[in-house]
């Protein structure tokens, strides 16, 4: 697929770039946006819940923080393409990038599990916040484990 | 570390600078300059092969074990 569309290495992590920043301006939009996003979100959605009081103010506070864990985990992101754009592939910075994102993502599931006292929908959120949080978790490890291996390999004379 | 680099040594001896050293083993100077501080975790058999031939020793005269 790859080879029929011709693309090089740097077309794609443009695309990733692109991407990333295209998620990073949807996300500054939406931390704008999160009354209407609210309100949008509790009438078409259904009322199965533990706590039957209005949702309006629990769906805006979980959303603010989810935001700034996504902008978070988005800068994190930005920051490890611009490293493997410079050829820094297996650096600790960008172990680091990746833990930063697997917390994010840890953090969102937490914030999802208790705000789904209020929408029971969102324990769906958090089942998958938690489980991009847990891949992200064992590509920090490997990536640890090959920035660890090439400090050995450069310091092999 | 409990293995001692003793390359400067044999250098010394031997009269030739680091410039001269890695240009006739084919390792770049920083290279050499990570295997002299000890700061090299591990060494090819080649290199040291070349070492040895440029240097005209052992590997003993280069490396060397402490137990401290």
């Amino acid at each position: 697929m790859r080879e029929k569309l011709n693309w090089s290495d740097m077309r794609s992590l443009k695309l990733s770039k692109l991407l990333t920043y295209s998620l990073i301006a949807m996300l500054v939009v939406a931390f704008v946006c999160i009354p209407f996003i609210s309100r949008w979100y509790i009438s078409i959605s259904v009322s199965n819940s533990f706590i039957k009081s209005d949702a309006f103010i629990p769906v805006c506070v979980m959303l603010v923080i989810c935001d700034i864990f996504g902008l978070a985990a988005a800068n994190a992101l930005r920051k490890l393409i611009a490293n493997i754009g410079k050829s820094e592939v297996f650096i600790e910075d960008n172990s680091k990038s990746l833990r930063i994102i697997s917390w994010c993502c840890i953090f969102v599931g937490l914030t999802f599990t208790v705000f789904g006292l209020w929408r029971l929908s969102f324990f769906l959120g958090a089942f998958f916040a938690f489980f991009m949080g847990l891949i992200m978790r064992v590509l920090k490890n490997v990536f640890e484990k090959a920035v660890s291996i090439k400090n050995e390999n450069d310091l092999t004379v | 570390m409990a293995i001692i680099v003793n390359l400067d040594v044999m250098m010394a001896k031997r009269k030739i600078s680091s410039n001269d050293l890695s240009e006739k083993i084919g390792i770049t100077p920083t290279n050499l300059s990570i295997l002299k501080t000890g700061k090299a975790k591990a060494i090819r058999f080649s290199t040291l092969n070349k070492i040895c031939e440029v240097l005209k020793c052992q590997p003993g005269d280069i490396l060397e074990y402490s137990d401290e």
